[in-house]
Parts: structure tokens; sequence; C-alpha cells
């Protein structure tokens, strides 16, 4: 009877909200309604102000770039955790676990395929101001392709250390340039560079440097979280 | 101007990118990097807020947007107020575990105190920020710092309890995401003060829509019944000082935000009782599960659950004394909370279950720590002349106001339940006989000073409320004037 009465009421509850959202209407040309929304400035000074033919990226980075900076330190903060959960003392670290190991064909293709994931992703985070994409797709990329190296090769190994320091010295960029931005600008991560001309490769500003510091940071943190995981030694498979 | 409100966010995220880097040249920096930013903004924020009771508050506009196009921090009276506090019991909580992590390795030890930092500058973010998805994004930055120090110790339950909050902090995001959604789909920002100004237009269906969604994503954070079922896991497994963290920081801003939410973004007249019957429903469940508990920790994390209840209630009044005596409740429970964290751990400290019958006979071997347990423990229930008695008063008086008779009796029958379970502990630690195999553990000199400190705001208050009441009376003012913060904001240059 009591879990009647929840399916009930949450029924209830889930039909109201879902015809919310089907009333909405996402996915149509202009969903989005209000008096002076906030996308038309966006648009319009994406062009105008910015010299970036690509929106999302100035939205992100630029509009807000605060947001951009949080979301960065969520995955910094999420591999701390993982690290922290999954974290054992040196010696107890063991091999990683194979069933069975890559062959020929997966290892010869992979030498020969990481180097051009790892020129795509650095192409897509640099290009992020012009094209689509930008420092979060890019660094995924990259990452995949140090998971590529790490199934294919039993004794690959990546330094922690290094990982580390990238990760901080991209983290420590992108905070720095927000903080250059208050003392140039008068604003946290104000646009102080000169925007260029647009499409051209230096051009809208710090944009490009922001993006490439969150290539380089996803790219590090990523690639620490499958090592991290991939070298978990379990109870269940000693 | 001293200084600005952004760099409370931009410090302590440049010193967490740094101190791994510092830590591979010397291991001690992840220890005292913390605490030097912790400490900097301390002071940064007193100054702040000194120059904005004189002045009006301070609107912050970043990356040079002007709202409602850029993000903006608000550091007005109330929101500086409640950082000041933050920040406060952070360093507190910093320098009570910067020796009691030293038999660490180096690594835990950089974790935890980056998560600590994160924590507390997530809460901060929630409180200063004046976009409602930058709200979001700080929300995942103290829930993620908040799940990494729950599992923080292997040798207790603490995956099960760090899952618990994971699974409701997971739901909690997601509900806050959509509530957002709803919100930017009819008004077309993301602005606080933008959306306040629009809200008249949006249709009454999708403003209950996104005000449900909001009031259980918040919810879950702010410890509301029913979604707080992580809380006590979280407060019993998590590390001593974390627990004084959650109750004094996390929840708080989590508070604030729901606040915010329902007096400043939403206009509907029926949000105000809702508050009050969901905080007296929190409040009453709350404290009598308190008396039922065999543990330490989770009792005080019940009856942490039971004040945010009384604080919901006060701010249902609506009127501005209920809001001086909420803010005057959520200051008295940081301090008061943190100081019963801080002491309970040490009565404890070498039980494993930690029950309360495991700090049985500890007055004779901690004279100190059990003093300033007992006076956490009579502060809290509001017994004159401690600090807690002039805040359960201002609820009285501001309930008795608004002739909300029942309410009164309602908040002094649950005084008496308090008094029990309170009175039930204090009891044990000074008239039983120590059980045998609980060896008692000095506290460390930063821990005593801590304790001390907290123990003297506690009588400071008790005996001086006017210390703390004018500042209150400000804040609460500034809440209620959401005119003035609208303008205030719009018209940012």
């Amino acid at each position: 009877m009591k879990k009647l009465l929840v399916i009930v009421l949450l029924a209830v509850l889930g039909f109201y909200t879902a015809s919310t959202f089907f009333d909405i209407g996402f996915g149509s040309p202009h969903f989005v309604k209000g008096i002076d929304p906030v996308k038309d400035i966006y648009i319009n000074q994406t062009v105008k102000s910015l010299n970036v033919p690509n929106a999302v990226t100035s939205i992100v980075v630029n509009f807000r770039g605060f947001d951009t900076l949080g979301e960065v330190t969520v995955l910094f903060l999420a591999v701390t955790v993982l690290g922290s959960v999954l974290y054992k003392k040196r010696h107890e670290v063991g091999e990683r676990s194979v069933l069975f190991s890559a062959s020929s064909v997966v290892t010869s293709g992979a030498k020969l395929i990481f180097p051009a994931i790892i020129l795509l992703g650095a192409y897509v985070f640099i290009h992020g101001h012009l094209s689509p994409g930008g420092g979060f797709q890019g660094g995924v990329i990259i990452a995949t392709g140090f998971l590529l190296m790490l199934l294919s090769y039993e004794s690959y190994s990546v330094s922690h250390k290094a990982l580390s320091i990238v990760e901080s010295l991209a983290g420590i960029t992108f905070a720095g340039v927000g903080l250059l931005g208050l003392l140039h600008g008068g604003s946290f991560l104000h646009n102080f560079l000169p925007t260029g001309v647009m499409n051209s490769l230096f051009s809208g500003g710090i944009i490009p440097i922001i993006y490439i510091a969150v290539g380089f940071k996803v790219a590090a943190e990523l690639t620490g979280v499958i090592y991290t995981v991939l070298n978990e030694k379990g109870e269940g498979n000693e | 101007m001293v200084g600005s409100p952004v760099l409370f966010i931009a410090i302590p995220l440049l010193a967490a990118f740094l101190i791994p880097l510092l830590g591979m040249i010397w291991k001690e920096s992840v220890r005292i990097v913390p605490g030097l930013v912790l400490a900097y903004l301390l002071v940064l924020s007193v100054s702040l807020l000194q120059h904005v009771l004189a002045f009006g508050p301070i609107i912050e506009i970043i990356a040079g947007w002007k709202p409602p196009i850029g993000i903006n921090l608000v550091f007005s009276p109330f929101s500086g107020f409640l950082v000041t506090l933050m920040l406060f019991l952070g360093l507190l909580v910093w320098a009570y575990s910067y020796r009691f992590k030293r038999n660490v390795e180096y690594e835990p030890a950089l974790k935890y105190f980056l998560m600590l930092m994160m924590l507390i500058t997530g809460s901060v973010g929630m409180t200063l920020t004046g976009d409602i998805f930058n709200m979001f994004v700080f929300i995942e930055i103290t829930s993620i710092s908040a799940y990494g120090l729950t599992s923080y110790y292997k040798e207790r339950n603490s995956a099960e309890a760090s899952f618990k909050y994971i699974l409701l902090g997971s739901l909690a995001s997601t509900f806050l995401l959509l509530a957002i959604m709803i919100i930017y789909s009819q008004l077309g920002t993301l602005n606080m003060a933008d959306i306040a100004t629009k809200m008249h237009l949006m249709k009454p269906g999708y403003k209950v829509a996104s005000l449900i969604f909001f009031i259980t994503a918040l919810g879950i954070e702010a410890e509301i019944f029913p979604l707080n079922g992580w809380a006590p896991d979280a407060y019993a497994e998590a590390p001593g000082p974390v627990g004084a963290a959650f109750a004094g920081i996390v929840v708080k801003a989590a508070v604030y935000a729901v606040i915010r939410v329902i007096y400043t973004l939403f206009d509907l007249p029926g949000a105000y009782q809702f508050l009050i019957v969901i905080g007296i429903i929190t409040m009453v469940i709350a404290e009598t599960a308190a008396i039922r508990q065999e543990k330490l920790k989770r009792m005080l994390a019940y009856s942490s659950i039971g004040q945010m209840g009384l604080v919901l209630i006060a701010f249902g009044f609506g009127t501005k004394e209920g809001i001086y005596a909420a803010l005057f409740i959520m200051f008295n429970h940081a301090i008061i909370k943190s100081l019963l964290f801080f002491s309970g751990s040490y009565l404890a400290y070498n039980s494993t279950e930690k029950n309360i019958a495991d700090v049985s006979g500890m007055a004779k071997h901690l004279p100190l720590t059990s003093l300033l347990f007992a006076l956490g423990a009579f502060a809290i229930i509001g017994l004159p002349p401690f600090a807690g008695f002039w805040s359960k008063l201002a609820v009285l008086t501001a309930a008795a106001d608004s002739s909300l008779w029942l309410i009164i009796a309602l908040v002094l029958a649950v005084s008496v339940v308090e008094l029990v379970y309170y009175l039930r502990v204090v009891n044990r630690v000074y008239f039983f006989k120590k059980e045998e195999d609980m060896e008692p553990q000095k506290p460390t000199v930063n821990a005593m000073i801590v304790m001390l400190i907290l123990g003297a705001i506690i009588l400071l208050v008790g005996f001086y409320p006017d210390s703390v009441t004018g500042l209150l009376h400000k804040a609460s003012s500034d809440l209620m004037d959401k005119s003035q913060y609208i303008q205030h904001v719009l018209s940012a240059r």
C-alpha cells in the first residue's frame, strides 16, 4: 500500500515535470524566450569585439570563462579524489593485470597511429577558437592515444611526476592569465591582448592561450586517471 | 578599495594548482600553503566586510562583461558575513588538522589539504556568486571535495558513506541543472538579479516546476528532511575536523543558496510557509532521531540537521527579525558545532566504534577537553549565559512577532529533547567510570588552541551579544532589500 502510494505520487510528479520539459520545445530554433536574451549579445559580440568565428569557444572561454575555470578545477579535483581513494603504499602497487597480451597487429598499429592521434588532439585544441573543438575535446583525444599505448604494451608506463607537473603548469597558466587580466584590464579573465585578424591562428586575445592550457591539463589529467585505474590491483584478481 | 572579491576564488585555485609543484621541492609546503592562503583570505574578507558595511556592496565583474552578459560576484553585508565566517572556520579546521595529519604519508596529506581548501573555496564561491550557473559549478567543486574527504579513512566504513553521498549528490547536480535549464529557456538569462526582475514573465507552471527542482537539489546539500540520508553516515565516517567543516561551512553555503533562491529569485508567497513546514519536519525528525543514536558523531550529525531545520523555520517567517534570528543561529551553530566535533573527536579518539559509551569518565583524564565539550553542549541547547541562548531567544521573539505560538511551543519542546541527549553525554563524561580499554589521547597544542578560541567566542558572544548583533542586523536588512540588490548588480560598471 505504502509502495503504491509512493509510485502514484512519483508518477504524478514525473508527469508534471516531464510535460513541462516537452512544453519548452528543446530543439526548435527559438525555444529560448524572454526579453533581450543574453544569447543574442553573445552571438553579436563574438564577432564584433572578440574577432572569433566560433561562438561556442567565445562563450566557454571568455563570456563564461569563470565557469570553465571552475569546471577545470572540478576535473582536477576528481583526479585528486580518485588518487586519494585508490591510494596504496608504493610497494603494494602490483603489475598491471593482463588477461592476454595484445597481438602484433595491435602493437605495431598502435605505434603507427599514436603520433597521429597526438597531432590530431593538438590540432583540435590549438584551433579551438577557429573550428569546432577546443581544449576539452583535444585533451580527451590525446588521452585516448595514451590509452591505446597502455593497452597495447604491458610495459608502457607514464611518469606520474611529469603528468602532475604538466597539469599544475597548465592550471597555473589559466589562473595566471586570469589574474593578469585583473591587473591590466581591471577584471578577472579580462581579454587584455589584441584580438588580431579574424580567422588567423593568432587571434582572439587570451582565448587560444587558455584553450591550449586547458588542452594540456585535460590530456594530463585523463591520462593520469587511465593510468591509475589500470594499475589498480584489486583483491579479486591477484 | 583594499582588494577584489574575485581573489577569494582565484588565489585558492592558483594555490591548488601550485601545491603539487611546491610539494616536489619542499614536502612541508603542502600543509603550510593552504593555511597561508586561508589566513590571507580571512584578512581580506574582514577588511572588505568593513568597507562594504560603510560604503555598500561590491559587485565584481568578471571578464569585463557587465551583468547580465558576464558572471559577477556580489560581496554584500549578507554574503560577506557568511564568507568571513566560513573562512574563519576553515582556518581553524586547517590549524586543528595541521599536526593531526603529521603521521600521515606525503601523498594522502597533499590530497587532504587540497580537498579541504577546495571544499572551503567552493562554499565561498557558492555564497559570493551572482550567477545561477556559476553557483552550480561551485556546488560541484564543493561536493566532489566532500566525497573525497568522506572516504578519506580506509579503515572505516567510509566507502559506503561516500558512495551514498555521491548518489544523492549527483541527483542534486542533475536536478539543479534541470532547474537552471527551465529558467534559461523561459527568461534567456542566468544572472540572478536579471532573473529576479524578469520572474513575473514566467508562466506559473514553469515557476513551480523549477522551484521544485531547486528545492530538491539544494535540499540534498542543505540536509533538509527527507533528503538528508547521506548526512549522518558522512559525518560519522569522515575525519573529525571534516565533520566540523561540513556542519560549519558546506551546509551554511547550501542554506544560503536555498534562501537566495527563495528570497531573491522566486516571488512565490507560498514558498515561505513551505520553508516553515519543511523546517519543522526536519527539526522534529532529526532531534528525535538524535536521541536514539549510540554513536557520538551520528548524534552530533542529527543535532546539526535539527539546527538547520530551526534555521529554515526562522527564514520562513519572512520578516527581518526572522532573518536576523536565522543568521544568529547559523553563526552560533558554526562555532559551537565545530567545538563539539573537535572536542568530541578527542574524547572518543581511541575508540573504533565512536560509541557514546566510550567517552565515559574522560573528564578525569582530559579535563580541559571535557570542559570545552560541556561548554559546547550547554551552548547549543541554549542555556544562558552562553551564545546559543541569544539565538534561540531571537527565534522565539521573531515567532512571537509573527504570532506563531505553535512554533514557540515546538521549539521549546525540541529544546527539552536536545537537553536530554546532550546531558546524557556530558553526564557520561563526568560521572561514569572509564571503560577499561579506552586510552585517553591528549590533544595536540594546535587543537587545544583552536578549541580554546572557539570556547572563548562562545563565552564572549554569550556575555556580550552586542559584539555580533550589529553586524547581523545589517546583514539581515541586506537580504530583505531585494530591489536594492537588483539595482546594485544591474547598474555595476
